[in-house]
């Protein structure tokens, strides 16, 4: 369970572990944004097969779609993308509307969650009255709103300083050991990559190689 | 995984728990339900209303359009409802002049006189009209039989002026000759030309319409079938400019939403979700649109047409609960058809790839 295997853009294949945190590298162009997003469940493969517990997503009609990114898989993105015209921690509760929970409830684990992140005592606030690193955190609150086994980041740090990327990172990384949740990100912040578990390299559709942080050092100064 | 020139595989050490091969473990028939319930009709309600909110300025152009189309056509509706009234309080004014006339032409001024009046069947409301002005006319005697079907008692014309036959019966119950039995001058003045009679050689009877007012009754409904046709014509127009006006602005809706739409179908949203979001913020529009409009519409034709034909007349004679009735079915109106401008743009918004939301600039 949790665990899922891509055989994604011209015969690659890859296994994710359950719990583990995977960085996904490359350039603009190189494929990184569909294998991301096949990963996903945004798009569907014209062939191959994605796998997330047993089940083929290219398979899956649309209602079952639906349900596998409402239940299986949080998404955080780039740009937040929390809905400005709902607080905190309605955002938060959406995701669990669309999973038809009770709206007690959902209010009270929509609470639990933002405390994990740490943002609680802002529940009532709109995504505009906070700052970029706190409407992540509220972002990486509703993707966990329905407990999804996949936590699917992209580029969760490209829009924010240093410090608060740093915060988002160790979220990750907590959410990882506690919940045992599984991460996959975008990114080409070396800061996230280092914490990662493995990290995979994606050059011109095809996955070029699979490296651990500790092979890191070489490679950063080959980047550089 | 044996063929050299197969790509690189990359296998992590622990094997993965699930096998591939086996069968999906969950699918459309064993997924529990979700959103079905009212809590996410409720949200979606929420969502809409805080849209239109948040856009309240584009929000407002789209319920202008709706008001105007909508003041159109019900500003239409009611100048016909008063047209029809004060036209009706005309006539009937017409009438009573006419009856009256051929009353004072036969037998002079009314004051001082006798009259017998023999109702056969129900009364007109201008027949009535002419009572209320016999009665005024203050008569030596007014001797009304009826309304009823059997005839009036015998020298029940005795020594009056003349005899009115009212009513809509399209027979005389009794032959002329009873009907003015004692009468000096035997004169019945008969308010129908078609009513059958059974004629004496020394009874006169006259008639009060004359062809003149069947001939103008039908130019005018010949006049007045080319003006509801055109009418007609112009309503339609002004309401297909209003579905495109709000059709336009939900379309513009939908792009500057792009990514809060693909946003929400990340988290799960179904495409009839947001199919919803669109349908339920058009029909609010639609609706608010359409009760200013109806307001709007109908109390400005009043106000014009109050100054030009006196707003006793026009206040006095319109029937109000056609019109209250055609005010709502031109509110339902407004209300369908910015959802049926709504249908397109949700569709376009309900087909968007959630992948819409990972993309920065849209």
């Amino acid at each position: 369970m949790g665990d899922s295997e891509t055989h994604a853009l011209r015969g690659v294949t890859l296994d994710i572990r359950r719990g583990e945190y995977l960085s996904i590298m490359g350039p603009s162009g190189s494929g990184k944004s569909t294998f991301f997003n096949m990963i996903g469940g945004l798009d569907k493969p014209t062939s191959g097969k994605v796998y997330i517990d047993q089940v083929d997503i290219a398979q899956l009609d649309p209602y079952e779609l639906a349900w596998l990114r409402c239940r299986k898989v949080g998404y955080v993105f780039q740009t937040f993308n929390l809905i400005q015209v709902m607080s905190c921690i309605e955002n938060v509760m959406l995701p669990m509307a669309f999973a038809g929970k009770d709206s007690e409830e959902a209010r009270e684990a929509a609470m639990r969650i933002l405390e994990r992140v740490g943002l609680a005592e802002r529940a009532l606030h709109k995504p505009a009255e906070m700052s970029g690193g706190q409407q992540q955190r509220v972002a990486v609150a509703r993707a966990l709103a329905n407990a999804p086994d996949i936590l699917l980041a992209d580029e969760p740090t490209a829009n924010l300083d240093l410090k608060t990327g740093h915060e988002i990172i160790e979220l990750f990384c907590r959410l990882r050991d506690e919940l045992g949740v599984t991460i996959i990100s975008a990114t080409h912040d070396l800061k996230m990559l280092k914490a990662s578990d493995r990290i995979c390299w994606i050059d011109d559709g095809r996955l070029e190689r699979v490296s651990i942080p500790a092979e890191l050092n070489i490679d950063v100064e080959n980047v550089e | 995984m044996t063929n050299p020139s197969s790509p690189p595989v990359f296998q992590s050490s622990n094997p993965p728990i699930f096998h591939p091969s086996s069968l999906p473990v969950f699918q459309s028939s064993t997924l529990p339900p979700f959103q079905s319930s009212p809590l996410l009709f409720r949200r979606a309600f929420r969502i809409s209303l805080q849209g239109i909110r948040i856009r309240l300025g584009r929000s407002m152009v789209t319920l202008s359009g709706v008001v105007l189309g909508i003041a159109f056509l019900m500003s239409t509706v009611t100048t016909q409802f008063i047209n029809r009234a004060v036209a009706q309080e005309r006539e009937a004014r017409q009438q009573l002049n006419l009856m009256a006339n051929v009353v004072r032409t036969q037998i002079g001024a009314i004051a001082g006189k006798t009259l017998a009046v023999a109702v056969c069947g129900a009364l007109s409301p201008v027949e009535s009209d002419l009572l209320d002005f016999l009665r005024a006319a203050q008569p030596a005697g007014l001797r009304i039989h009826g309304p009823a079907p059997e005839a009036p008692p015998s020298a029940f014309a005795r020594g009056a002026s003349a005899v009115l036959l009212l009513g809509d019966a399209p027979q005389c119950p009794v032959p002329l000759a009873t009907l003015t039995e004692g009468m000096i001058t035997r004169l019945v003045i008969d308010s129908r030309t078609d009513r059958a009679c059974e004629p004496d050689a020394t009874v006169r009877r006259e008639t009060i319409f004359n062809r003149q007012v069947d001939d103008q009754r039908e130019r005018e409904a010949h006049r007045a079938a080319g003006e509801r046709f055109r009418t007609l014509w112009i309503v339609l127009i002004s309401l297909a400019v209003t579905v495109i006006g709000v059709a336009n602005a939900l379309l513009m809706s939908v792009t500057e939403r792009f990514r809060e739409i693909g946003t929400m179908k990340c988290l799960g949203a179904l495409s009839s979700f947001i199919r919803r979001l669109f349908l339920i913020e058009s029909a609010l529009i639609g609706l608010a649109g359409s009760v200013l409009g109806v307001l709007a519409g109908t109390l400005m034709t009043m106000g014009v047409y109050g100054c030009i034909y006196g707003f006793a007349l026009v206040f006095g004679t319109i029937a109000y609960g056609a019109l209250a009735l055609a005010g709502v079915a031109a509110t339902l109106a407004g209300a369908v058809l910015a959802v049926l401008a709504a249908l397109y743009p949700a569709h376009f918004a309900s087909r968007m790839v959630p992948a819409a939301a990972l993309r920065s600039t849209v």
